[in-house]
């Protein structure tokens, strides 16, 4: 017995130092490289080559990572910390206020010229408090899918009105147009184009938290305009609320919708799901503008717990450079933010680039401020609860631009 | 002076181990001093850095990260303990074997103290590192969000760009002096409330009655139908609610789209009408509950004894007064905890709640879903709102509340009175 126990005993502080071995060697590992770069989940092939190209002119190693973009800062701030993080990393660039706010990331240091290479609106999204914190990656918005088999080309209504009237003709299971209007992410696009808009800003384009356009008379306009889907049953009620996102896209899938608003995402796995579509910019809204969907920008960012500050922003400014993105869209077919590139013939030829770049001229930037947080969390069930019939947009949006205003308050 | 032995020796055992020597242990003297010499050398520093740590939260960015700072100042109290809980045991010794010199006993040589170790102490020692690793997988976790809850960690107080602070009840007192806290709080408490009291008497109602009917003399393929009815506990829970959350949709569910329409009743908004989704999820709930009040409850039946209502039958009852008078009551009896469990199981169910429909839908003038209770708000306070020391101070609460009803009922419940 005392001869057993001593032998468990043994054996378990032997695992256990084997356990402890394990999580050091993977700290250690990456010690062996100059510089860890964690990229998007399947986007590393985007930037291959030119990895290859920087290790070999400055003589480093390099350990590129695929993790889900939208997560990666969340892992930052653990990783970071504990000495396992990256020295470069992507994220969507609405997170920046945040990771700004905690520190996470390290301030970027860029001439003018490579500024201006950039959309302005992506150099933008990068810019906190005037000090540039990353370089844009790519963007995207939302754009229209259709489906070719449904309907065609030339038949596709140019403005909202004319898919609304199109759905009069919609069956119990077949729908002429769907779109998440219960979201703000696709709703914005209705409130900007009547005049609506999140936070007011400044001569110098600082945002002013306290001044919020979510319920002047512009929006609630907006979202009057398109509840009507909602209430006359245009929409079924099925796609309202978290799992919408899926209903929505298993129905354009199963060839029961002929057109949705949905984003850049989706042009892999339509495809892949054999559906033959095509893609267009979204409709004119009734007074004759553009839905000015949110763009979305996605970014790479140094990390501020990097033992290799310059080497990192050498390697940024390497692979945001026009030919190197040039490549990455080839390879990943992520729309790129540098400037030249929107007219690049590589670009304009495909149907989808040229859909995305087209609509992206209207799209405007979601305000990277801390005080966003609150917009998604209140503005969403107000939406849903107008989509839903259980009160009008005046109330839903007063109330939600109230709790905006009084919860970030008592969040200083 | 033989009277003094036992003071004198407590009093000297402030140092670790001359307590011992003076009552002529002395080997056992120098095993003890040699031991808290080391335990001091090695800890020393820890427990000035944790200290410090604990008490500032740190003062400088970005060397200091506050919740590093919170956890190692932890983990250094936690130590300080183990280490006053053996001095303490120390100086006890010296006490009691220096009465027993003074009543001429002899005290143990270095051998009996080993033996009596082992003897006595057996049952400590097999505890032992079980006990150690629950201290810091369990309390310290414990300790931690307790601690969490009385400084003011969120958003703007994240590391590495800033620092967390001690606010004592401040955050408490957030909860209920900023309105739409406040609001939130009362509405959800509210709800989880209710949902606990119905969920859990429907699902327990529900397996009782059903136990009963089974257990039926004359009723036949008792087997067959108790499998059937373990049917809804053996699939998982987690995909269960996944898939009736589909089945309820407004539009494209079967409920609406088959069951209801084939009954002549109009589609019902079980997801975008607060309501309606809170009696889905009763009505799930109760499916998923009772298989296992079932099953218990089929055991205790099956342990009463034929006579008791033999007898009955001889004395004129009729099936109520059977029931009432001796089934139920037996059933009560032996069940009590497990239907007390049943009772805080639901009230911190959140995998239904979460998984059914995020605990929507949304509802004006709240900072919750419209189904969410207590537990499910707290998650998202702390995953979307990055409310961390709120979120703490509400887990506090609830723990609270469930730690103080749940002792109550045990204690009014007979069952857990001393056996006549």
């Amino acid at each position: 017995m005392k001869k057993l126990s001593r032998v468990l005993l043994s054996s378990m502080l032997a695992v256990g130092g084997l356990l402890s071995n394990a999580a050091v060697s993977q700290v250690n590992a990456q010690e062996e490289y100059d510089l860890v770069v964690w990229e998007d989940v399947n986007k590393g092939i985007g930037i291959a080559a030119a990895v290859e190209k920087f290790e070999a002119e400055h003589g480093v190693n390099i350990l590129v990572v695929e993790k889900a973009y939208a997560q990666q800062l969340e892992d930052l701030r653990l990783d970071g910390p504990a000495g396992s993080g990256p020295d470069v990393f992507t994220m969507p660039a609405d997170q920046i206020g945040t990771a700004v706010v905690e520190g996470l990331v390290k301030e970027v240091n860029a001439d003018d010229a490579v500024k201006a290479s950039f959309t302005e609106a992506s150099i933008q999204s990068q810019t906190v408090d005037g000090k540039l914190y990353g370089l844009p990656k790519s963007v995207e918005t939302q754009i229209l899918f259709y489906n070719k088999d449904l309907i065609a080309e030339e038949d596709l209504p140019d403005t909202l009105e004319g898919w609304y009237e199109l759905s009069q003709n919609n069956t119990s299971d077949s729908f002429a147009f769907l779109a998440l209007f219960d979201q703000l992410y696709y709703t914005m696009g209705v409130i900007g184009g009547y005049g609506g808009y999140i936070f007011n800003q400044d001569e110098n384009g600082n945002y002013l938290p306290e001044e919020i356009g979510l319920n002047n008379a512009g929006a609630i306009e907006a979202v009057d305009y398109v509840s009507k889907f909602y209430t006359e049953k245009l929409f079924p009620d099925g796609i309202i609320g978290e799992q919408g996102i899926n209903v929505l896209e298993a129905l354009f899938v199963e060839g029961r919708v002929q057109a949705v608003i949905s984003g850049p995402w989706n042009l892999e796995p339509f495809t892949s799901a054999g559906l033959n579509y095509g893609v267009k910019e979204l409709p004119l809204l009734p007074n004759g503008e553009h839905m000015q969907s949110v763009a979305g920008v996605k970014s790479y960012n140094i990390s501020s717990y990097t033992k290799n500050p310059e080497l990192a922003e050498a390697f940024l400014l390497f692979i945001t450079n026009e030919e190197n993105s040039l490549v990455r869209y080839e390879e990943t077919l992520e729309v790129p933010a540098v400037l030249a590139l929107s007219e690049h013939p590589t670009v304009v030829e495909n149907d989808a680039a040229e859909a995305i770049a087209l609509q992206s001229e209207h799209a405007k930037l979601v305000p990277g401020i801390v005080q966003m947080n609150e917009v998604w969390n209140s503005m969403d069930p107000a939406l849903q609860i107008v989509m839903n019939g259980q009160a009008t947009a005046q109330e839903a949006l007063d109330i939600a631009v109230q709790q905006i205003i009084s919860t970030n308050q008592a969040l200083q | 002076m033989k009277d003094k032995q036992a003071p004198i020796s407590a009093v000297l055992s402030l140092i670790p181990g001359l307590g011992q020597l003076f009552n002529r242990q002395y080997i056992k003297g120098f095993v003890i001093f040699s031991l808290f010499t080391a335990f001091m050398l090695v800890f020393s520093d820890f427990f000035q850095a944790g200290m410090w740590g604990f008490v500032t939260l740190g003062t400088e960015v970005p060397r200091d990260n506050s919740i590093f700072l919170l956890s190692e100042g932890l983990v250094a109290l936690i130590i300080i303990s183990i280490g006053l809980v053996f001095y303490s045991l120390n100086i006890r010794d010296a006490y009691v074997n220096g009465q027993r010199l003074s009543q001429g006993k002899q005290v143990n040589s270095i051998r009996g103290t080993y033996h009596a170790i082992l003897n006595e102490g057996y049952p400590y020692l097999l505890t032992g590192p079980a006990f150690f690793v629950l201290l810091f997988s369990v309390v310290f976790p414990i300790l931690f969000t307790i601690s969490l809850a009385f400084t003011n960690y969120d958003l703007y107080h994240s590391a590495p760009a800033n620092l967390a602070d001690w606010v004592g009840l401040e955050t408490f007192k957030k909860i209920f002096s900023v309105d739409i806290w406040r609001n939130t709080f009362v509405n959800v408490l509210g709800w989880t409330v209710v949902w606990t009291l119905v969920a859990s008497t429907l699902q327990v109602s529900v397996g009782i009655l059903l136990a009963i009917i089974v257990n039926q003399k004359k009723l036949k393929a008792k087997k067959f139908i108790r499998t059937i009815f373990m049917l809804p506990w053996a699939v998982p829970g987690f995909v269960t609610i996944l898939i009736f959350g589909g089945l309820f949709n407004d539009s494209f569910g079967a409920i609406n789209n088959q069951i209801l329409a084939s009954v002549g009743i109009g589609p019902i908004s079980w997801m975008t009408d607060p309501n309606w989704t809170r009696i889905a999820l009763l009505l799930i709930q109760t499916w998923l509950g009772f298989p296992y009040i079932f099953l218990v409850t089929t055991g205790t039946l099956q342990s009463i004894p034929d006579e008791l209502y033999e007898a009955s039958v001889m004395d004129g009852a009729s099936a109520w007064q059977k029931f009432k008078q001796i089934t139920l009551p037996i059933i009560l009896y032996s069940m009590t905890p497990i239907i007390i469990t049943q009772y805080t199981f639901n009230f911190n169910n959140f995998n239904i709640i979460y998984l059914f429909n995020g605990g929507g839908p949304a509802v004006l003038g709240s900072n919750a879903g419209g189904t969410d209770i207590l537990v499910s708000w707290i998650y998202k306070l702390t995953m979307q709102n990055s409310q961390y020391a709120l979120a703490a101070a509400l887990t506090i609460l609830l723990s609270v509340f469930v730690i103080f009803i749940a002792l109550w009922q045990f204690r009014r419940s007979n069952s857990f009175k001393e056996v006549q």
